[in-house]
């Protein structure tokens, strides 16, 4: 671990010590900037009783930079593409050294709260979310249920 | 004075280095000392914007500019020593440490206070206060650009 920011040692402790409600983030066994994060779907949602796996890496200039936070999970977001790339303003403009790997986690969650097609990042699912928002959600609850709900079993 | 132009051989450069030779240095000797070294080892890295890190040689002529005003804008900015008066600025929430008596801290118009290092590492990247993101001290950022 040498080497390693004292506020990334700090971040890491108080997200075991005090988790986030819906959020787990553990650093890996041999990179203490990549951390494992399932993110549960929130309920009255259509990810509702989904597990999201997510990778979060913190590039070496952080807090000076944003964390890097992908989807591994397939996920059917407006605002996610198929690569798992998150379109999400505080990650990239708006990014602040005053926010924190929990803060970054806690507005990924509230944006499978609310979608918003107004800014997507993929363009089909915008689409069909603009003009038929009730097929758009059958097809996020399908594929929660399809890739987001496997894996359950190893993961709390 | 005036001996400039007596020793071609020793150029600016083994004047910058500051030897006790003095300035009339033989011709033979200057010969012996090698290449002088370069002026840095490493050429600092500036972010003109902030995702962008580029180094100092290869910014643009409209970037420099704006970082050489950034700069002279955050020396405006005040500072002060903590000397655990304060009963609101306890910890620096860029690096999450807390003040420690001693410590140099820089003040934002906003009230915010950071450790110097910390805040003027972001203000290089961006001028807006990490905590309120207010944009630091914008009046003068606009006389600054129209004068």
């Amino acid at each position: 671990m040498a080497g390693l920011p004292r506020r990334i040692l700090k971040e890491t402790q108080r997200l075991m010590q005090e988790p986030v409600p819906g959020i787990s983030a553990i650093p890996d066994d041999n990179n203490a900037r990549y951390f494992h994060v399932v993110i549960k779907g929130p309920s009255e949602s259509p990810y509702h009783s989904g597990l999201f796996e997510l990778e979060l890496f913190l590039p070496e200039e952080y807090p000076m930079s944003a964390p890097k936070v992908r989807f591994m999970t397939k996920i059917y977001h407006p605002n996610i593409d198929k690569l798992g790339r998150i379109c999400l303003d505080i990650l990239k403009d708006k990014w602040s050294p005053a926010l924190q790997i929990r803060t970054v986690l806690l507005s990924i969650q509230a944006l499978l709260s609310a979608p918003n097609p107004d800014d997507p990042l993929d363009n089909n699912v915008a689409d069909l979310w603009k003009c038929n928002e009730q097929q758009a959600i059958e097809t996020a609850k399908d594929w929660t249920r399809k890739y987001a709900m496997a894996k359950n079993n190893n993961i709390q | 004075m005036g001996n400039c132009l007596k020793s071609p051989n020793t150029d600016d450069i083994s004047l910058l280095r500051g030897s006790d030779a003095g300035p009339e240095v033989s011709s033979e000797q200057s010969a012996n000392m090698g290449p002088p070294p370069p002026y840095q080892e490493s050429i600092p890295i500036y972010h003109p914007s902030p995702n962008v890190s580029r180094p100092a040689n290869q910014l643009t002529e409209e970037e420099q500019i704006k970082i050489a005003q950034r700069l002279g804008l955050i020396n405006h900015l005040p500072t002060g020593v903590f000397d655990g008066t304060s009963k609101k600025a306890k910890e620096c929430c860029i690096c999450m440490e807390e003040f420690l008596l001693g410590d140099m801290l820089r003040f934002l118009p906003c009230m915010h206070t950071y450790h110097k290092d910390c805040i003027d590492d972001w203000l290089m990247r961006s001028f807006i206060c990490p905590s309120c993101l207010e944009p630091v001290d914008a009046a003068l950022l606009t006389t600054y650009e129209t004068s």
